[in-house]
């Protein structure tokens, strides 16, 4: 299929996001709109974000709206070139939309100055990537206290000290990145991205580097944030097996939100996405 | 292998920029220096030679030697023009009287920014007619010609009034015309007086008598027979030359003086440059070798050889170098204006003639800038031949270490031992001065190679240290900043080093300059007993008469005059015999005996003297012992050593009494007065006094203690700016390479500032993470700098600390240094932090 899909072939998909097919869908995915939901932390109305002029213009997304709510896990899945990552850098105010508007606890991000969404990210939204995550001159401790000394601020030190606790690193805490393995290096940047308890975690595949044992354990770690702690997460992620710990999980094709589902199992999961494959 | 090299070069533009820029200005320096000197030279060889067109002979009175205080000669009898006349085939001949001297208009002396204004008895002749512009030339006493230049300059004309001051003190003269010298306007900032022969004569105490005869030949009659016949005819006292020997051996002089001087001084700062620019195509080839290596690694694993790699490599080098050489070369031309201009701008005004592009210029710009370029490339390409094919699959941008690492401590070591032994060879060693200074300077050379192979093992923790206090006031930028300028030592070491060479000289002329001014301060506190000096800027004689003018004044109790010229010793050395009131110097002067006492000063006599304890070791006298010193004219006296005394700063040299001095030199020269008020007269008062009996001689300056203290202080200060003027240069190309090295690392840590931007980093911040760490190197070079500074002058004070100059630290001025260091480190980092802040978050995360 094709990874990129022109203008004028998305208008069509846009319909889909509100007249869902359900044929493939399993039972738990929701059909109808994803927005409107009580207590939406993140919300997006009618984003679309085009790359290239002309020709070469690439519709990565083609109006989504979308409502995050409180305290919920998603993972947002789709196959290459669906817009996942685009998505979620729109809604982390990394990227901007070409058109559609974003709010992140009530404040619209879209809008916002360069200076205020630094400020943004400083205080509301916190990230976890692929790889490279940690700064190779700090410690592992001082990774995880980034955010708050960037920011200037002492920060909670009992929550802090969870964190550290959490993670789980013990004696490691003063070694380098370069000398934790890469499991230890994303569970710092999962405590680094909790430490000034943002609105919303956003992670970029966040065991895409990973081995399964050790993606088993930040994947863990996540879903003990959401649970012992409240937090908000989005996940862009292609694992199926990753995508289980989500509570809700959104599928993405051609820049349009495909299906809205609960939790689902790995196999209804494959079955989304064969279903979108073939469609 | 050459397209590579090529699209490496215009891929990086901003970093070919820099590079070529580094060594472009080196080389603009040394190209500037021979195209100005090149024009000195040939301003002066156009005005001599114009000078001397018409004459085929010339008669002077021989001079022994010539040296900067020599003074003029007695000349020639003024009927040795009938004599020269009487010899066969002479055409047509005449004599004039020659003499330095100053005129003011309107009471003000004419400043001439150091030349000297020069006096020449005008006689009708054929042989050297000047071109009149206006009026006429001098033909009765009291008038006077002027050079163009004067007249524009002055708004004079012909019956304006003039003050002619010569050493034998003020005359007032009316302008009688206004001409062309040599078809020259002016001759550089030299001002020319046309007078008539007796007041030539009268003037400059030479009754009777010529200083020069011009002689034209008979048609058929070469200007060489011609020479030989008169040489036979006159007494072995003249020296006959032909027009055109004259005209060479003027030029000569001159060209000499500035060969000597101006051109290895202007050459020893391009070298400076040079030496930093070096270091910073090495850093700039290191890291980029470093950063392409997986390029290389692949060029290696799809089957290039290791001298492909290398010729890639040294390809590269050769074009930048090329680009380097040939913009410098053309860049000298501005280069040359821009000293010029500096020079005129510290008052000295150098004649000069138009364009003069030599091709021993090109040759040695082109040679500088390519061999330079080619040597500072060839161990980082060397290096890059030694990645190996495998590096291509790895990540990281770590160059395999070179094979000689591990010496490199012991590499320093030796380096450094060399340096230390050539700089002592050439300042105890034998050999001429220029051999000792190529010498010492290369010595210096290596200490500073040595120091910046050493400074990758101490940068670490200075950068810690320095790093520290920014991290108190900015904890995460200063933090970033500080780890980031120990991440490769060696890179922040070598580009410091390069600030350090600059900075080191620097800190060595002021060291050194500081040491000067604190003895000449502590001499003349100790020895001069003086209330006022008199003496005229730019170290010119007065008029002879100014002490007994001095005397006469009210509240003065006593005037001394002191006056100078130098001798020719035994050993060739020329040293300065100083001629003083032997009765009256003890009221004014402190003599800080070693051998003597104030009691020899009235058993001088004739043929006594006195010895400045330096002048007694170099001639190898002590008291009781004679001198056989020989003037300018040819006259030998012996001089019997009746003390030996301390004075590295004023009377420096051999002392005489008046009528010893009198019987050795025919005319005086006087170069100051030093006078004691009477007890309890008021010194304003008398100042007042004296400058208005010195009203008619406006050479001659009237000074208190201090202000003549503060005057020469000033002196040395102006030559510091001039000199540190000249080493800004050096400075600014050691900003082009902490702007290099800060570009490749904010491009090299583009995914980590975009990391630190995700999570809340704000441009601001990310701004002065790059600008934290400019400063961290910029002052890590500051401290080499002043360090190896320092010791360079305590060692060069050390070994000269009997000829006045004591090892003292100017402090303030360090600081200075330190902050002109932080300001290049601020200024250094804003391109290279705009860069880091304009980093695209998404883009950099997604960077490979």
């Amino acid at each position: 299929m094709a990874a990129h899909t022109k203008g004028e072939d998305v208008s069509d998909n846009v319909e889909t996001t509100i007249v869902m097919n359900g044929d493939a869908a399993p039972a738990t995915c929701e059909a109808g709109t994803t927005i409107g939901l009580p207590d939406a932390v993140v919300q997006a109305r009618g984003v679309e974000r085009d790359y290239g002029q002309g020709d070469a213009l690439v519709r990565a997304l083609a109006g989504v709206d979308i409502d995050l709510q409180r305290g919920a896990y998603t993972a947002i899945m789709g196959p290459s070139g669906s817009g996942k990552s685009t998505l979620m850098h729109i809604l982390a105010g990394l990227d901007r939309p070409t058109a559609g508007s974003v709010w992140i606890d009530g404040q619209e991000i879209t809008t916002l100055k360069e200076r205020a969404l630094t400020q943004l990210r400083r205080d509301q939204i916190g990230f976890i990537f692929q790889t490279f995550n940690l700064l190779p001159t700090l410690t592992a401790a001082e990774n995880i206290t980034l955010p708050l000394t960037i920011a200037g601020r002492k920060g909670d030190q009992d929550w802090v000290e969870e964190l550290v606790k959490t993670v789980g690193l013990g004696d490691r805490l003063t070694h380098k990145p370069s000398e934790l393995s890469g499991g230890q290096q994303q569970r710092v940047a999962v405590a680094r991205a909790l430490a000034s308890r943002p609105a919303v975690l956003f992670a970029d595949e966040p065991t895409g580097n990973l081995d399964s044992r050790t993606g088993e354990e930040v994947l863990q770690l996540l879903r003990h944030s959401r649970d012992a702690m409240g937090q908000t997460i989005v996940m862009v992620t292609h694992d199926a097996h990753a995508a289980t710990y989500a509570d809700r999980i959104v599928f993405l094709k051609d820049g349009a939100i495909a299906h809205d589902c609960g939790r689902l199992g790995r196999d209804d999961i494959y079955d989304v996405i064969k279903s979108l494959e073939d469609a | 292998m050459v397209r590579i090299a090529w699209r490496s070069l215009t891929a990086h533009k901003l970093r070919t920029i820099l590079t070529v820029l580094a060594i472009l200005l080196g080389v603009a320096m040394i190209s500037g220096t021979y195209v100005l000197t090149d024009q000195i030279d040939r301003g002066f060889k156009q005005v001599f030679t114009d000078a001397y067109k018409g004459t085929d002979v010339t008669v002077t009175r021989q001079a022994k030697f010539s040296g900067q205080l020599t003074g003029a000669t007695e000349g020639l009898p003024e009927d040795m023009v009938k004599q020269v006349d009487a010899v066969d085939g002479v055409a047509e001949s005449f004599g004039y009287v020659a003499g330095m001297g100053a005129v003011a208009v309107d009471g003000k002396v004419v400043e001439t920014g150091g030349s000297p204004t020069l006096f020449f008895s005008y006689s009708p002749n054929d042989i050297a007619p000047p071109q009149y512009i206006a009026g006429r030339p001098p033909e009765q006493s009291g008038e006077v010609a002027i050079i163009q230049k004067l007249a524009q300059d002055k708004k004079l004309a012909p019956g304006s009034s003039i003050t002619v001051i010569t050493g034998d003190g003020a005359h007032e003269a009316t302008v009688s015309g206004v001409f062309k010298f040599a078809a020259q306007s002016s001759l550089g900032g030299s001002l020319l007086i046309h007078t008539t022969l007796a007041d030539a004569q009268s003037w400059f105490g030479m009754e009777g008598r010529l200083s020069e005869i011009d002689v034209k030949a008979e048609a058929g009659v070469s200007a060489d027979t011609l020479a030989k016949r008169v040489r036979a005819a006159l007494p072995a006292y003249a020296d006959v030359k032909t027009g055109a020997q004259a005209a060479a051996d003027q030029t000569k002089a001159l060209s000499d003086a500035i060969g000597a001087f101006l051109r290895p001084v202007l050459l020893s700062f391009g070298g400076i440059a040079v030496l930093v620019g070096a270091f910073i195509i090495f850093n700039a080839f290191s890291m980029t070798v470093a950063q392409r290596r997986r390029e290389f690694a692949m060029l290696r694993a799809l089957g290039a050889s290791r001298a492909q790699v290398l010729w890639s490599i040294t390809g590269e080098a050769f074009v930048m170098g090329v680009l380097a050489s040939v913009i410098g070369l053309f860049a000298g031309l501005g280069v040359a204006a821009g000293v010029n201009q500096v020079f005129q701008a510290a008052g000295v005004d150098i004649p000069r003639s138009g364009l003069v592009l030599q091709p021993r210029t090109i040759v040695i710009a082109l040679a500088v800038g390519i061999v330079i370029t080619l040597l500072s490339a060839v161990i980082p390409a060397q290096r890059a031949t030694r990645v190996p094919p495998m590096a291509a699959l790895q990540e990281g941008a770590q160059l395999p270490p070179s094979k000689f690492a591990r010496f490199m401590p012991a590499l320093a070591v030796v380096v450094a031992i060399l340096g230390g032994l050539l700089i002592a060879g050439g300042m105890y060693g034998p050999g001429g001065t220029m051999v000792r200074l190529g010498t010492i300077a290369f010595g210096a050379v290596l200490v500073f190679v040595a120091v910046a192979i050493a400074s990758r093992y101490f940068v670490g923790p200075l950068a810690a240290a320095l790093g520290w206090p920014i991290q108190k006031i900015a904890p995460i930028s200063g933090r970033l900043a500080r780890d980031n300028s120990r991440r490769n030592p060696s890179r922040t070491a070598l580009t410091a080093a390069a600030l350090m060479i600059g900075l080191a000289v620097v800190v060595f002329v002021a060291v050194l300059a500081q040491g000067l001014k604190s003895s000449f301060i502590d001499s003349y506190d100790r020895t001069v007993r003086a209330d006022f000096v008199v003496a005229s800027k730019n170290f010119m004689t007065i008029p002879t008469d100014t002490a007994t003018k001095v005397q006469s004044v009210e509240g003065v109790e006593t005037a001394v005059s002191l006056d100078a010229q130098q001798v020719q010793a035994k050993n060739g050395s020329l040293p300065v015999v100083w001629g003083i009131d032997p009765n009256a110097i003890e009221r004014v002067w402190s003599f800080d005996w070693i051998t003597g006492s104030d009691a020899v000063l009235t058993k001088l006599g004739t043929d006594g003297a006195i010895v400045e304890e330096q002048t007694a070791a170099s001639l190898g006298v002590k008291q009781g012992g004679t001198i056989k010193v020989t003037t300018v004219e040819g006259k030998e006296a012996t001089l019997e050593v009746l003390g030996i005394y301390r004075d590295p700063m004023m009377l420096n040299g051999i002392t005489v009494s008046s009528s010893g001095y009198a019987a050795l030199f025919p005319t005086p020269q006087t170069f100051m007065v030093v006078a004691k008020a009477q007890p309890g007269a008021d010194l304003a008062a008398t100042k007042k006094g004296i400058e208005a009996a010195l009203a008619s001689t406006p050479t001659a300056e009237v000074q208190t203690a201090e202000e003549y203290k503060k005057g020469t202080v000033d002196l040395v200060n102006q030559l510091l700016m001039l000199i540190y003027g000249l080493l800004a240069l050096s400075v600014i190309i050691s900003l082009f390479g902490i702007v290099n090295t800060l570009v490749l690392a904010v491009y090299e840590r583009t995914r980590e500032i975009g990391l630190v931007r995700a999570i809340g980093m704000s441009r601001g911040q990310v701004r002065a993470t790059v600008r934290y760490e400019s400063v961290i190197t910029s002052i890590i070079g500051a401290i080499m700098g002043i360090v190896v500074g320092v010791v360079f002058a305590w060692v060069v004070t050390t070994r000269f600390a009997g000829q006045g100059i004591t090892f003292s630290i100017p402090g303030v001025q360090l600081v200075v240094f330190v902050l002109l260091a932080i300001v290049v480190g601020v200024i250094a980092a804003i391109l290279p932090a705009r860069r880091a802040a304009k980093i695209d978050i998404l883009e950099a995360i997604h960077y490979e």
